[in-house]
């Protein structure tokens, strides 16, 4: 499926200054298209996730869900309909597994739901346990589950598997993937590795380079033919 | 460290330490029978319940006020903190009787709020009002800088989940950062609540009546002498002190847990 003919569920230009970078990136992103933000450390992926959330504010620009206008002016956090997923877990510590899968929904309304993501994201034996007292692998799983849990139109995933062992982030990336397709949701995912940006998001990828696209398109487009040697660089095998 | 030099050092600290409780020791002094008549256990009982009403009554206020401020304070930039940081210190960095002079005088019939207040028969010197006012002078400062640095530890990273988890930000304030900014919260209320509770020289000058306990611990130093004293000093460390003392070494326990 091409993403040009999928009627628009994020259109966003970000216009930001960070230090000596200067980022300028345009976005577009169909119903349910996920997308690969890649690119070398300290290129602007997660700034340009960051004003999409809502975590920082743009200088310029604009970002729009649907019909929904995020920017300008800043819609509030709490009003914006999507999922952030960062490599730091942030669980709430002083709730249990099961307050944080349901925090911030009425759980009886969503009770079939939440209880197949507890199936699915095997959090059976931990899901009356203190939040503050499980493991950093269980940590992602969880907040993963609290995310889907409101069954978000656009998720963003801000290298959320960094420092997990790979067995683990083969799961959590098959299980991302399997809900993308059940619920339905949009995804942009960063991360600074091709191969889990290509399991995770393998219809497309953006490459950013110092604040702007040099490239966007298939996988295998990339790996033909790298627009920059920094670009050949990071494609190649170790 | 080896073991005999770990001790020394341990041994050294424990000096320490005994030296700082050694004014404790004056509980077990020859002063002869302590003094218990009724003419020093009427105002003695008097000033504890006017000492545990109006200071509860004091935090209460307090709490109310300034929570909201703490939480707008640990909301604001670097330079406007500083500015809100500086008014808070004022009272908290004042000598206690230049306070209760600068109060009796603001607040006294001479002072226009003091008249204002007087004409709805709202009197502001030696009187209940006079005291819980003081207090909330002398304990705000305490409790909103530390309310500031509890909100504070609470990461914004969890406060921003929270909000994109659909949480108005006054949801988000109840359900996340107050929960987890609790102790803090509890240590900042204790410091208020021993330093209102054992306030002396701003009542002494506001609300000489009626007398909590410090009013009526000089007050019984100075027409009975120390045997009168003893036993209203004896409830006055059980009520200062063990509450904050306790949420105290609870904060500690849990910061390093």
């Amino acid at each position: 499926m091409c993403w040009h003919s999928v009627h628009a569920m994020l259109k966003a230009e970000i216009i930001k200054k960070r230090r000596e970078l200067e980022i300028h990136v345009a976005l577009q992103l169909g119903r349910g298209e996920s997308v690969g933000l890649f690119g070398a450390s300290g290129a602007g992926k997660s700034t340009v996730l960051a004003c999409i959330a809502g975590i920082e504010e743009p200088d310029d620009g604009f970002v729009q869900i649907g019909g929904l206008k995020l920017f300008p002016p800043s819609l509030p956090l709490h009003r914006r309909p999507l999922g952030y997923l960062t490599q730091e877990p942030g669980l709430f510590p002083h709730l249990s597994v099961s307050k944080n899968v349901s925090f911030g929904i009425a759980p009886a309304s969503q009770a079939e739901w939440i209880a197949t993501l507890r199936e699915r994201l095997q959090l059976d034996t931990i899901w009356n346990a203190p939040a503050a007292l499980i493991s950093g692998g269980q940590a992602r799983r969880v907040s993963l589950a609290r995310m889907l849990a409101r069954k978000p139109p656009l998720v963003l995933l801000d290298e959320p598997f960094a420092g997990l062992d790979r067995q683990l982030v083969r799961e959590l990336i098959d299980d991302l993937v399997f809900w993308s397709r059940e619920v339905g949701f949009s995804m942009i995912a960063v991360d600074h590795q091709a191969e889990v940006l290509q399991r995770l998001c393998p219809q497309r990828a953006i490459v950013l380079e110092q604040g702007k696209i040099v490239q966007q398109g298939t996988w295998e487009e990339l790996d033909r033919a790298p627009s920059t040697p920094l670009l050949r660089s990071l494609l190649a095998p170790l | 460290m080896t073991a005999g030099r770990r001790w020394i050092r341990r041994a050294g600290a424990a000096i320490f330490a005994l030296a700082l409780l050694y004014p404790f020791s004056a509980v077990f002094a020859h002063i002869g029978p302590w003094q218990w008549t009724p003419d020093v256990r009427g105002p003695a009982l008097a000033s504890i319940r006017i000492s545990l009403l109006l200071t509860g009554l004091a935090m209460l206020i307090i709490v109310a006020l300034g929570t909201p401020v703490a939480a707008y304070i640990a909301g604001c930039r670097r330079r406007e903190r500083l500015i809100w940081q500086g008014v808070l210190l004022v009272p908290i960095l004042l000598p206690p009787l230049a306070l209760g002079i600068l109060m009796s005088l603001a607040f006294g019939p001479n002072g226009s709020v003091g008249a204002w207040l007087q004409n709805y028969g709202v009197v502001m010197t030696n009187s209940a009002t006079a005291f819980v006012l003081t207090q909330v002078y002398v304990g705000m400062g305490y409790y909103v800088l530390g309310a500031v640095a509890a909100l504070d530890s609470v990461p914004a990273s969890l406060q921003k989940q929270a909000a994109l988890l659909g949480l108005t930000p006054r949801q988000v304030f109840f359900r996340v950062t107050l929960p987890l900014s609790q102790l803090g919260l509890g240590v900042a209320l204790s410091l208020a609540w021993v330093r209102a509770i054992g306030e002396f020289g701003a009542v002494v000058v506001t609300a000489y009546y009626p007398a909590g306990m410090p009013v009526q611990l000089w007050v019984n130093l100075e027409t009975f002498g120390l045997p009168a004293v003893m036993p209203l000093l004896m409830v006055f460390l059980a009520v200062a002190l063990p509450i904050p003392w306790l949420v105290h070494v609870l904060a500690q326990r849990s910061r390093h847990a």
